[in-house]
């Protein structure tokens, strides 16, 4: 699929086929999407713990399930749970090192291996490291990356994702996460049961509302045969049509059993 | 349960099937002891800055009061999943976020949640 196309697909899909195996090809998809993302100082940002909810241990499933997560775990067949590990700087010097022995990091930018042994440690990773703030905020936004390319190749493969809040608690305990994770979400994954495409595009605010050109108060003004373009293309779909959605949404919790 | 109907669009359904919701919710009510409106006000808390939020641990104990219920009005099945959510789906119109067991079919539904 083009990339705009599968761009503009991507919805929350909140209704799964649960009774539906996701191939574990598909999932490796994912996650080699997420491990070829951009990232800083070429760290392992995130931890992904894939669970096919039929094989995980009957317990441990029923110690996931709370009182806001009980039927996306009874729908979505595979949840992969997504932390931040905080001992990222590990090991950075290194992988540094080999970017610049590979001519990625280079000379023309002012890298060096010199740089890279004798000064980075003290200048950059040793203060990211040393602030718990710093270190989170900074790792959250390139996990995010990650997690962002991993969804994108699930609906370029036909499934469905949502990102999820958990309960963070149990998923430990129960899942053996080390104290350095960070949690981050729960990626919920599985065959869409609702219209994949949800009847429409959620909606969203112009681009001026958002993007500035050269300072913040001069609003990015859209060029119309671009955004003309980018509807042929799919990136910019129609939005969700209401009553439409509503129809759907009624006869998928009768399917399922859920409040309407 | 004005809310619940309204939010929900509960009043464009057969008769029988209002019915059927509000004597559940009135059984629910007895099973418990409390009015819909505790039902409510008793999963809510008061925050130190005057905010209202949910209170997790009662919310835990509703969802196993739920099942309990189902499970002795004799539903079973897809029955008991879709009266379960009925009572739920009234607290959720009414702003308590909770879920519970999906109906899948040929599995014969999840167990209970703990």
């Amino acid at each position: 699929m083009d990339i705009k196309q599968v761009m503009g697909n991507r919805r929350s899909i909140r209704y799964f086929e649960p009774d539906k195996p996701v191939e574990r090809e598909k999932i490796q998809y994912m996650l080699e999407a997420m491990n070829r993302s951009s990232r800083a100082v070429n760290a392992d940002f995130v931890k992904t713990i894939v669970v096919f909810r039929d094989e995980l241990d009957a317990e441990v499933l029923e110690q996931l399930k709370t009182p806001t997560t009980t039927a996306e775990i009874d729908m979505a067949p595979v949840h992969m749970f997504c932390y931040l590990d905080l001992a990222y700087t590990e090991g950075a010097q290194g992988r540094l090192k080999e970017l610049v022995q590979l001519g990625a990091l280079n000379a023309s930018h002012g890298w060096s291996e010199a740089y890279v042994d004798e000064v980075v440690w003290a200048t950059v990773l040793k203060p990211i490291a040393s602030d718990p703030s710093i270190l989170a905020y900074i790792g959250a936004i390139d996990a995010g990356v990650a997690i962002n390319q991993g969804m994108l190749a699930a609906v370029d493969a036909g499934l469905g994702v949502c990102l999820h809040a958990f309960n963070t608690e149990v998923a430990k305990t129960a899942l053996g996460v080390p104290d350095h994770w960070l949690p981050l979400h729960l990626l919920l994954v599985g065959y869409p049961a609702e219209d994949p495409l949800t009847g429409g595009q959620r909606p969203r605010r112009p681009l001026s509302t958002q993007c500035f050109v050269g300072n913040a108060s001069t609003p990015w003004e859209e060029i119309p045969e671009v955004t003309e373009q980018l509807k042929k293309d799919g990136l910019i779909q129609d939005p969700v049509d209401a009553e439409k959605r509503r129809a759907e949404v009624k006869a998928l919790a009768q399917r399922f059993g859920l409040p309407e | 349960m004005r809310r619940w109907f309204e939010s929900a669009r509960l009043d464009d359904d057969p008769a029988e099937i209002q019915a059927h919701k509000l004597a559940l919710l009135a059984d629910f009510c007895d099973h418990t002891g409390q009015n819909p409106g505790e039902l409510v006000s008793g999963l809510l808390r008061t925050t130190k800055d005057g905010h209202t939020a949910i209170a997790a641990k009662k919310r835990i104990t509703m969802n196993n009061t739920i099942e309990e219920f189902v499970e002795k009005s004799g539903f079973t099945g897809k029955d008991a999943v879709v009266n379960g959510n009925i009572i739920r789906g009234f607290l959720v119109h009414n702003g308590i976020f909770i879920q519970g067991r999906a109906w899948r079919e040929g599995s014969g539904g999840s167990p209970a949640p703990s």
